[in-house]
């Protein structure tokens, strides 16, 4: 028995909400599958780590003898290396779904997708999940056995546990950025360019190249309102320094730019949808 | 026989560019986009430079040059040969048909029949990190132009070596997305930073020292010696890419797709 206001989920419509995830699931699994049905393809695609790490250990290298130092901001050399094979891994694994989306507003294919009984959004998170899953996996992989083999292991073992985690919610605040760039298309036709100036903004204020705790204090505080300090800068020193209370701090930072940026691109998307304007068929 | 092409080339151009003023706000967005891309990415180099001044002898006003003149080559290769970076894609996909069968040669109309606007914005943040480096005569500039021009050509050389793989592997277009990404990464970092091994390699298999190091130092400090370096390096580079593409292209085959050039 229940009454109106019981929000007690009835059995039935348990098993829709299972249904419903399950669809997403099974797009992401058929993408991985994909993915994975060539190997050699996301070796190839993972070596650009390799050579990053190798060019960021000869820089730093050379850096932390000019200044004479055997630590900097409380960073040793194998310590900045391991900061940079995560914050690398967070970037080259990114979701690029802003090219799909946008394709589909141009030619008109959203309105294929419209009418079937899936979610836009959700269906290229779970595209993209499919496909970042694996990359993400491929540089740690590739990229964490260069940068052991050059400097060491890293800092403590935790910090894989931790890091893994914070690297999927920072996939999921990523995911946001590049659906908003994707659904510009709704207003403008090209939109590359908002991509190519946001992924810079996110080296500089995510801290790619260099820690943010690098940064003269004024840009410090600058970049930590906002969200890129919690995507790539978190992952990374949280791996590098990894402890319970700062991985519960970072995570919860976290969601509460998902929810943020979640929230616009949904508020985005039911604009655009509404101004949908598609000729012939 | 060269005026002939260049009038050619120069037709392909301007067709480029009246094709790219069709969609006029595009192209000002990916110039713009481009310009600001570039200039997001520098601060990277401002702010550590600020903190630690020199690494290895280079400084802050280097690295406005190195930038410069990488990002002025691999515009000018974007802009005026912008399939540049297709080539391989070209090749599998038997969208060489079209070009063999006009009588012009196949592999400067393949390269030139597009433009990528965003070539443009690198070319002039190009110039204008080359201004921020301070050298600031003529002679300098005229320097920075031809430096400019060879790390073009041995960009476009690299890149057509590379690619012409596809002619015996097929698909070689993640193989060309990693020779790009290595050829634009080793070319924007300082040379000093790397020992006499990753030297080597940087002069040949994967020759970024042509496109940034070298020209950066001859407009710094030119000399005939320098000057004859660069120029036979991309020499040879550019006459070994021609050798390989010609060979390949007698490998070269195609289904009987039909193919619509736009």
């Amino acid at each position: 028995m229940s009454t109106a206001n019981d929000t007690t989920p009835l059995p039935g419509e348990r098993v829709s909400l299972l249904r419903e995830l399950g669809k997403y699931f099974s797009i992401f699994r058929i993408q991985a599958a994909n993915r994975l049905a060539y190997p050699l393809d996301l070796v190839i695609g993972s070596l650009s780590i390799l050579m990053f790490m190798w060019i960021f250990l000869q820089l730093w290298k050379a850096t932390y003898a000019s200044a004479g130092q055997t630590t900097i901001a409380g960073f040793s050399i194998p310590a900045t290396l391991w900061y940079l094979m995560i914050s690398e891994t967070v970037v080259l694994s990114r979701p690029r779904l802003w090219r799909p989306i946008s394709e589909s507003v141009k030619d008109g294919s959203i309105a294929y997708v419209l009418n079937k009984p899936y979610n836009f959004l959700l269906y290229h998170a779970s595209m993209g999940l499919g496909d970042g899953l694996l990359a993400t996996l491929f540089n740690l992989i590739l990229g964490g056995a260069l940068v052991w083999l050059l400097v060491g292991p890293p800092p403590a073992a935790s910090g894989w546990l931790y890091a893994s985690l914070a690297i999927f919610f920072a996939w999921w605040i990523e995911f946001c950025f590049s659906a908003l760039i994707g659904l510009a298309a709704f207003a403008t036709e090209e939109v590359a360019a908002f991509d190519w100036i946001y992924s810079k903004i996110l080296f500089i204020f995510g801290g790619l190249l260099v820690p943010l705790d690098f940064y003269p204090a004024w840009l410090q505080t600058i970049a930590r309102f906002t969200p890129f300090a919690y995507t790539v800068y978190g992952p990374a020193r949280l791996f590098v320094a990894p402890s319970l209370p700062a991985f519960l701090s970072l995570i919860g930072q976290q969601l509460i730019w998902l929810v943020v940026m979640g929230s616009i691109v949904v508020v985005v998307y039911r604009i655009g949808v509404r101004r949908l304007v598609i000729n012939g068929g | 026989m060269l005026k002939r092409e260049f009038v050619f080339f120069l037709a392909l151009w301007k067709a480029n560019l009246l094709s790219a003023m069709e969609y006029r706000a595009a192209f000002i967005s990916q110039v713009v986009g481009m310009f600001l891309n570039n200039g997001v990415y520098f601060i990277f180099w401002v702010i550590f430079f600020e903190r630690f001044k020199q690494v290895n002898g280079w400084g802050l006003s280097d690295m406005f040059l190195l930038f410069g003149v990488v990002a002025a080559g691999f515009g000018l290769a974007n802009y005026f040969f912008g399939n540049t970076m297709a080539l391989a894609d070209i090749i599998t996909s038997g969208r060489l048909d079209y070009y063999l069968s006009l009588p012009r040669p196949v592999l400067p109309h393949v390269l030139a029949s597009r433009s990528i606007p965003s070539g443009l914005g690198d070319f002039v943040y190009g110039v204008a990190s080359f201004l921020f480096a301070g050298q600031l005569t003529l002679e300098a500039f005229a320097r920075f132009m031809l430096g400019s021009l060879l790390a073009m050509v041995m960009f476009l050389a690299f890149m057509v070596l590379v690619q012409s793989l596809a002619f015996w592997l097929g698909n070689a277009q993640l193989l060309t997305q990693q020779a790009i990404n290595a050829m634009v990464t080793f070319s924007i970092y300082p040379i000093t930073l790397f020992d006499r091994t990753a030297k080597f390699l940087l002069f040949t298999v994967i020759p970024a020292a042509f496109m940034g190091a070298l020209p950066a130092e001859y407009i710094r400090a030119p000399s005939l010696a320098r000057l004859l370096v660069l120029l036979a390096g991309a020499g040879i580079f550019l006459g070994l890419a021609l050798v390989v593409f010609q060979l390949g292209l007698r490998r070269y085959e195609s289904g009987s797709a039909i193919q619509v050039q736009l």
